[in-house]
């Protein structure tokens, strides 16, 4: 599908959305939030790169989804109080940033051990530079011995709504997904495409960074991306159950 | 009469040698004497002395008188007469004129024995100290006068285990009769392995191997208990004699239902054949099962075309299905909870797509399925134990009438959960569903879905003792976890609980005291009402409280074997009940707990026993302490498999139902198998040296024949025989003093002294 394509698929989808009676009244009084997408903010370095980034995203997420999710996002500190109200939790940057108190080290384990879910996605795209080094660190101090490691093609996060055979984002450092799985689920997912900035738009609704070489296509596949995340996060290995493999493995055969 | 014998030691070399001598010492004496005296009176002298070393001589033979008195014997006789269940087959495949099976085993050795001008009983008495049994599984002495009145009811015969004994205490000059179809089923089943038999014993046999015909199941094999919806094997083994060129039909029975049938072609006289029929339970419980062939015309046993067996049927796991409304945090730490349970298997279905929702794609780049509403509804909804609605409203989906299905589903026993949310209770429409009046609480329309709540659960009187909200043992420490559980942020209120209250609300504004996790009953399924989305907090936000996520694990796994009605959440158990014989007592126990889990005795127990053929009868329960034990007798009359049902209710209002099982059979399976072993009569008659009789050839001249074997086995005559030495009597002493005073007197007279 090329851009133009992909504009009017979208451009269309709001529109009737919009045709909908009071869609978002109807959310706001009736349906709850169910989702809140919440940032880590770490010292050091920089945090939010793409601060305009996750209104896009979850907006596409509940166009797509039965998911209801805060439009805006939840900016969290590792040792907040309220971290564990928010399961799932993004961390991006650009930068190497500073190394995390044994506190939150601990914190954070107990978090992803637990049930928590972390997406990291690095802004820069430089492998073994600034905050991908420094992501590496942290993650050894918290799992020490459990390094990240490819997230095979049939990962559930890869077919947890979209049946994913491309990773997007603004570039394409690594054209594959990688993690860190506790027994047969995977609480860290890290991108290095730098998925935020191609989520991202500007005030007026124009995208903000150019996705190369794939163009938007190579975004659109960055938003797919963040939701099968998204909905991998709340539903852990759900497509990896019996009854969906059938299913999937007959869409796959079809589509290839 | 006496005879004489020579009984002397001495060996006879010994004795020639002396002769020799002796001889030697007489031609000396002769010659020392004819030049003495004249020839006649040296010869004479020399024939004197000659007679007394003769004497001498014999007597170093040991020559003695033996006196024999012959005293014949009344031999002793060991008559053992079967009377087990066996012997009460017809003796003949030749029925009466009339149709009716002719005489039985037993009957026609009565006949044997007692008719006749002089019964043959009679004439053994006369002849033998007659010692005369009746065996079975046990041996027992009666009286000749007492044979007429002999039943066969033995539920065993451990033949070739008492037969040795038998013989052992019959006595070494003894024989043993033996009236007998040489069906045993003790331990032993062969004479291999069996003590050698003293005695010669005589084996009548009776009923007849020739034209028996019989068709009978034999060796059942089927498990004890089996898996639900897992398939099991029942191995079975058809014979049949005489009934060569039919086909019979085998029927397979669950209770009284058909679950198969075959026919099975009888190709031979001495027909066996295996089978083997294979059955996938779908219901958990103890399932009495049957294999009957139906009676064939002149089969002489028909108790043997029949077979029960029960199974008890278990469940490997407790099968749950989840309709989760949309992918939520509540879903991913229930699917946790019960993923994380190796009881528990989980089929889960999330909508992942409202249907008004768009998407950027064709489908066929979604991993979405359709949901199978016809199959889950009309097919498979019966193979779950429990079924969740986790926010989930039937209204965008699916036609309001497959709720009918859920309905019936709780109604024949399966559990349905509700948890709240936007799509649930009252804003899930259910208000106008089938499911209002399952649900244990009270549905109007007008109930909301309150969000940033702060609801807290307070545990009730009920649920303090509940096991599904009993997360701790301690009834202290208990209260204190639920009081540690995380504030709730989202409540359904609804008009109020119809069912129990566990948990109720407690917190800001109207959320106080409204129902949190409500349970009740519906048929006999169990349903329970989770009034929040939220209970995902009591794990995750336990965890950020460096609290345990156990809590919430715990509430969800045991909330599911209640709702699955695992035995060890039954407010009434009735205890395993072994199998029983015929006449034997029965104890039937069960357990009686109250709504709130702690046992009562004063509850009213209905106990009711059905027969094989469903005949019911009341057993009067009582309470045995204060532990909610009760206690009921039951004495069966038949073999079969009879229903236990236990109903408890307390205040009028019922606490609960089990039902059971229990067989009761003779263990030795007398009646299995009616075909007279002759051949292992033979055998036995072979190797204790006796014979074997066919119970129509049993006569006089069968008596003959036995006195004659016995006779040359261990006569009956017995000699006494009395020894007197030659040498301890007075005259062989006196003749040879009388010898050698004639000589000494001849000599003097002569004058050589």
């Amino acid at each position: 599908m090329d851009r133009r394509n992909f504009i009017r698929i979208v451009s269309q989808s709001i529109l009737a959305a919009s045709l909908l009676p009071n869609r978002a009244a109807y959310s706001q009084e009736k349906r709850p939030i169910q989702f809140v997408f919440a940032q880590i903010k770490y010292r050091g370095g920089d945090w939010n790169p793409h601060p305009l980034a996750v209104t896009p995203l979850m907006e596409e997420l509940m166009q797509r989804t039965s998911v209801e999710a805060a439009t805006a996002k939840h900016e969290v500190a590792i040792t907040d109080r309220d971290l564990f109200n928010y399961p799932f939790l993004y961390i991006t940057g650009k930068y190497e940033f500073e190394p995390f108190t044994a506190e939150e080290v601990e914190v954070l384990r107990r978090f992803l051990s637990y049930g928590g879910f972390l997406l990291a996605d690095d802004a820069l795209g430089q492998q073994g530079y600034g905050f991908d080094m420094a992501l590496r660190r942290e993650m050894q101090k918290i799992f020490p011995g459990n390094e990240f490691k490819r997230l095979p093609s049939g990962h559930a996060a890869l077919r947890s709504y979209y049946l994913l055979r491309r990773v997007g984002g603004v570039r394409i450092v690594n054209p594959n997904l990688e993690g860190i799985t506790l027994g047969n689920v995977t609480p860290v997912i890290y991108c290095q495409n730098d998925l935020g900035g191609a989520w991202e738009r500007d005030q007026l609704g124009k995208w903000t960074n150019a996705c190369t070489p794939g163009g938007e296509e190579q975004r659109r596949d960055a938003f797919h991306l963040g939701i099968n995340v998204i909905l991998y996060a709340m539903t852990e290995n759900y497509k990896d159950d019996l009854i969906h493999v059938p299913f999937i493995r007959k869409r796959l055969t079809r589509t290839s | 009469m006496k005879d004489l014998y020579l009984v002397g030691s001495l060996p006879w070399w010994v004795i020639a040698l002396v002769g020799l001598g002796t001889g030697a010492l007489l031609v000396q004496q002769f010659l020392s004497l004819k030049q003495r005296l004249a020839l006649g009176q040296s010869s004479f002298l020399v024939f004197l002395r000659t007679c007394v070393y003769i004497l001498l001589i014999f007597f170093l033979l040991g020559p003695a008188l033996v006196d024999k008195r012959v005293t014949k014997l009344r031999r002793p006789l060991t008559v053992l007469i079967d009377s087990s269940e066996s012997m009460a087959f017809p003796a003949s495949s030749k029925a009466t004129q009339d149709g009716k099976p002719g005489k039985s085993r037993l009957d026609l050795v009565r006949e044997k024995l007692l008719n006749g001008q002089e019964p043959l009983i009679q004439k053994l008495n006369r002849d033998y100290d007659l010692r005369l049994y009746r065996f079975g599984t046990s041996v027992e002495p009666i009286s000749p006068g007492s044979l007429s009145q002999l039943k066969a009811q033995d539920e065993g015969t451990r033949l070739l285990e008492l037969l040795p004994r038998a013989a052992t205490d019959a006595g070494a000059q003894s024989g043993i009769l033996l009236f007998t179809d040489g069906i045993t089923n003790g331990d032993q089943k062969t004479l291999d392995g069996t003590p050698a038999l003293s005695v010669p014993v005589f084996t009548v046999g009776v009923g007849e191997t020739e034209g028996f015909t019989d068709v009978r199941i034999a060796e059942v094999r089927a498990p004890e208990f089996a898996f639900r919806g897992r398939e099991f094997k029942i191995d079975l083994t058809v014979q049949a004699y005489g009934l060569k060129g039919k086909s019979v039909p085998l029927y397979f029975n669950r209770g009284k239902n058909l679950i198969t049938s075959r026919p099975v072609a009888i190709d031979s006289d001495s027909f066996e054949q295996k089978i083997t029929f294979s059955f996938n339970p779908k219901e958990l419980g103890t399932h009495s099962f049957s294999l009957s062939i139906p009676a064939q015309p002149g089969e002489q046993i028909t108790e043997n075309n029949h077979k029960e067996f029960k199974v008890d049927v278990h469940r490997d796991k407790i099968r749950v299905l989840t309709l989760s409304g949309s992918p939520a945090w509540n879903y991913r730490f229930l699917r946790m909870a019960m993923k994380q349970d190796p009881l528990i298997e989980l089929v889960s279905f999330v909508f992942l797509r409202t249907p008004t929702d768009t998407v950027d794609v064709p489908d066929n780049q979604l991993s979405l399925i359709p949901f199978p509403i016809d199959d889950i509804f009309l097919e498979e909804l019966k193979n779950f134990d429990v079924v969740f609605f986790d926010d989930f409203s039937h209204r965008a989906y699916f036609n309001p009438v497959y709720l009918e299905r859920v309905k019936d589903f709780v109604r024949d026993g399966g559990g349905l959960a509700m948890l709240g949310g936007f799509r649930s209770f009252d804003s899930g429409g259910y208000a106008e569903s089938a499911l209002k009046d399952v649900l244990p609480v009270e549905l109007d329309n007008k109930g909301r879905y309150q969000t940033q709540a702060t609801v807290r659960p307070v545990l009730t009187a009920s649920g303090k003792v509940h096991p599904i909200t009993r997360l701790l043992p301690d009834p202290k420490a208990n209260e204190e976890a639920w009081a540690k559980m995380p504030p709730l942020a989202d409540l359904n209120q609804v008009r109020g609980a119809r069912g129990e209250t566990l948990l109720s609300a407690s917190g800001d504004g109207a959320a106080t005291g409204s129902p949190l996790l409500t349970i009740g009953r519906f048929g006999k399924g169990r349903t329970l009402a989770l009034m929040t989305d939220d209970v995902w907090r009591w794990n995750f936000i336990a965890v950020g409280n460096r609290e345990t996520p156990q809590n919430h694990l715990k509430l969800i796994r045991q909330a599911v074997r209640w709702l699955a009605q695992e035995p060890a959440f039954e407010q009434v158990q009735i205890r395993p009940i072994p199998t029983s014989r015929p006449g034997e007592k029965v104890t039937i126990k069960l357990r009686v707990l109250k709504d709130d889990f702690t046992p009562t005795p004063q509850a009213s127990v209905q106990l009711r026993v059905f027969g094989p053929e469903g005949e019911p009868s009341l057993v009067s329960a009582t309470a045995d302490s204060e532990e909610g034990e009760y206690t009921g007798e039951y004495t069966p009359t038949k073999e079969g498999s009879y229903r236990v049902e236990a109903e408890a209710s307390l205040a009028g209002k019922t606490l609960g139902k089990d039902k059971t099982s229990f067989s009761v059979a003779f263990p030795y399976g007398e009646t299995d198998d009616g075909r007279p072993r002759t051949d292992l009569l033979k055998q036995i008659a072979e190797a204790s040296h006796g014979e074997f009789f066919s119970i129509n050839d049993w006569n006089d001249k069968a008596l003959d024949k036995i006195a004659a074997k016995l006779e040359s086995h261990a006569p009956s005559q017995i000699v006494e025989q009395r020894q007197t030495r030659l040498w301890s009597t007075l005259w062989p002493f006196s003749i040879i003093l009388a010898l050698l005073s004639v000589e000494w007197w001849m000599r003097r007279k002569w004058g050589l002294i």
